[in-house]
């Protein structure tokens, strides 16, 4: 991590050392470029979709708890939870619509109608995030701020754990879910099917990855941000208002979360527990890639989704979960800050 | 004169006793407490119904439960995230060795009284691999790492079809032929007394302190010569074969297993409730805290049956408040009324 920041002679450096310092990249980079040749080779092109549109999903939520992991040093264990209740917002907002539609048909609210439910998804996930982070981290901040990585994680499952079984009490288990959300045959692209909801779950994945990242990297308010995960004191000194800030970013990542449950609706559905395996991969990304690494994320969540694919093209659907989650913890064994490093205040806190 | 001799007398033969029971870990009141327990199912036909029986054996293995896992938690400072996923593995490998029955491949036909010392080890075995991984990891990459490797262990057993029958689950042999609840709730009543005076002692002794040690400053543990790999290495196995025990009585004493009712991340979290609201390392808080917990939670169970899972909402909500506002947790606040009655009623023995 911080060998980083050493600046050393470049004549100095030799090949082999450089090769060193990055042998986890290389190494993962290497296993990647076969896996996904390996992939193509038995699945043809639409398994390589496959791989980029779950990755894209995978990154979007990712980028969310390295995001609040970054800023609020929270290792964020009920991302999963917003992703569940992303996914109830958009199926009781475009059910209605839907049911509507069929007595009414109409081609432009059709179209229009499942970008409205993802985004109502994404304000409620704000608002969630809001509650959150004022109603439990705010005062637990205020109280103390010692052993906090670990009390803040144990909280977060808390959350977890009242939402999950929260939704199960007003909603009970059934499965909500919806079949398509645009009424479209599936497009031809470069010789596989693709459906319509798959593509545009991709597409709202990556621009809102972009669209975060232009946030942050443009604007004064991402630029605080970024500070505050760089120095807290620093950036309080500067005049930053550091709640309002810690407030946005936890509300920004909570409405990450709802999107992509909204956008996904129609492949997981919802119900009480739909967060659990979202996390799961979400952890598997931000552990690879390092706690609070953000631009790591987006890179690790194609990796994940490369393995996922692998594991079930090559081993068989039910061992998806066991595979990828014996190669990361080779990973947290090998490389415990991540492949991409991490420089995050506090990772290495007790 | 000799009245107050033959009292002088008596407080020390009292102070003796007191010093012995607490040698072990209990307190007058504690003993007391635990002695209604295990006389309760057997004084009043009130007690006696099959349901009371359930409850009290639910909350002695929760309570059970959380003196493991608080062991770890507790002391070492290292939140134990598969500690339900050891627990299934062990429950596990008894169900499988103690398996007479055709319906999976193998069918060793042990006796359940064997074979959960075999599960019991297999989880510590387990557990020693799990501290071995996490050695070189603190804080929540070590619970991530025991997160992951629970999630591994549930998807094997979800696997491993031929030998477990996977989400279908399987039926172990019970303990006993008889249909009554009430030799069950001995033989964890008594598990649960001897896992805690075990652990209690290893507490007590020197061990007690290097964990603590280690869970509060690594670096300064090393520094003042204390070898982290060993005491690590130790409390995850020891903590790991008493999660295997209970599972191993789970096994055999409901006579079902399907790995998302056993090994499911939700189930450490019930654990983890308790044993924090009970008050991080104390080990007995989480025995305090779990009967009556239990028996709240069954009670709101057994008659809100029109809202199902009003029980766990009620679990989180406690816990992240307790976390929040009341850290140290049930033993916190007994520490802290002790010391005001101390300073109430001073103690004339010290004058």
């Amino acid at each position: 991590m911080a060998k980083d920041s050493i600046t050393r002679p470049a004549t100095q450096e030799s090949l082999m050392t450089r090769i060193k310092d990055n042998l986890p990249i290389i190494i993962v980079s290497v296993f990647s470029i076969i896996l996904f040749a390996a992939v193509y080779i038995k699945g043809g092109t639409s398994q390589i979709f496959n791989v980029f549109i779950t990755g894209g999903m995978w990154a979007l939520l990712a980028v969310g708890l390295a995001l609040v992991f970054g800023v609020m040093n929270i290792p964020h264990f009920a991302h999963g939870e917003s992703f569940m209740v992303g996914a109830y917002v958009a199926y009781f907002t475009f059910n209605p619509i839907r049911e509507y539609l069929q007595q009414n048909p109409s081609k432009f609210i059709g179209i229009i109608a499942p970008f409205g439910a993802i985004l109502v998804a994404g304000l409620a996930g704000a608002v969630l995030g809001v509650i959150i982070e004022r109603g439990i981290f705010a005062p637990l901040r205020h109280r103390t701020k010692e052993g906090w990585v670990m009390n803040a994680f144990l909280l977060t499952v808390g959350i977890s754990f009242v939402l999950t079984n929260g939704a199960n009490l007003v909603l009970g288990p059934n499965f909500r879910g919806v079949p398509r959300y645009w009424d479209v045959d599936a497009v031809e692209i470069a010789g596989a099917y693709m459906s319509v909801d798959r593509l545009i779950a991709f597409g709202v994945s990556m621009l809102t990855i972009g669209v975060l990242w232009f946030f942050l990297r443009r604007t004064r308010i991402g630029r605080a941000i970024r500070a505050v995960s760089q120095d807290e004191t620093g950036a309080q000194l500067v005049g930053i208002n550091l709640n309002f800030i810690q407030t946005l970013t936890f509300s920004l990542a909570t409405a990450m979360a709802a999107i992509s449950g909204a956008s996904l609706l129609f492949l997981f559905q919802a119900y009480p527990t739909v967060g659990a395996t979202p996390l799961y991969y979400a952890w598997y990304v931000v552990m690879m890639a390092g706690l609070g690494n953000v631009a790591g994320a987006i890179i690790g969540g194609f990796i994940v989704a490369l393995l996922q694919t692998s594991t079930q093209l090559f081993v068989a659907v039910s061992w998806t979960t066991v595979i990828p989650t014996a190669v990361m913890i080779l990973v947290l064994l090998l490389a415990p800050s991540g492949i991409f490093g991490s420089d995050v205040k506090g990772v290495q806190e007790q | 004169m000799s009245s107050s001799k033959t009292a002088q007398e008596k407080t020390n033969a009292w102070s003796k006793f007191v010093s012995f029971l607490s040698k072990l870990g209990f307190s007058p009141i504690g003993l007391v407490l635990l002695i209604i327990i295990a006389i309760l199912p057997i004084s009043s036909p009130y007690f006696q119904q099959e349901y009371i029986v359930r409850w009290l054996i639910m909350g002695a293995f929760m309570a059970a439960q959380s003196v493991a896992f608080d062991f770890t938690a507790g002391y070492i400072n290292i939140v134990n995230f598969g500690f339900a996923a050891l627990l299934g593995f062990g429950a596990y490998t008894s169900g499988i060795l103690s398996n007479n029955t055709p319906f999976i491949s193998v069918a060793p036909g042990l006796s359940p009284w064997i074979s959960i010392w075999l599960g019991a080890i297999m989880a510590g075995f387990v557990g020693f691999i799990l501290a071995v991984l996490t050695l070189r990891l603190r804080g929540i990459f070590a619970a991530v790492m025991a997160w992951f490797l629970g999630i591994a262990l549930m998807g094997l057993i979800n696997n491993l079809t031929s030998l477990t029958r996977g989400p279908l689950g399987m039926n172990p042999v019970k303990f006993l032929e008889t249909t009554n609840n009430l030799p069950y709730f001995y033989i964890v009543f008594a598990m649960m007394i001897g896992i805690y005076i075990i652990l209690k002692l290893v507490t007590r002794s020197h061990f007690g302190l290097a964990f603590k040690a280690i869970g509060q400053n690594l670096d300064a543990a090393r520094a003042s010569g204390i070898n982290p790999t060993r005491y690590l290495v130790f409390n995850f196995t020891l903590s790991a074969f008493f999660a295997g025990l209970l599972g191993g009585f789970y096994a055999h004493f409901y006579g079902s297993l399907t790995p998302s009712t056993l090994m499911h991340t939700s189930k450490t979290v019930e654990i983890l409730a308790i044993a924090y609201i009970g008050g991080r390392g104390s080990l007995w808080g989480g025995i305090a805290i779990a009967f009556p917990f239990v028996f709240f939670i069954e009670y709101l169970r057994s008659n809100f049956t029109d809202l199902p899972g009003l029980h766990l909402v009620i679990y989180g909500l406690l816990m992240i408040v307790v976390m929040i506002f009341y850290p140290n947790g049930f033993s916190g606040f007994v520490a802290w009324a002790k010391t005001k009655l101390d300073a109430l009623f001073p103690k004339k023995a010290a004058s």
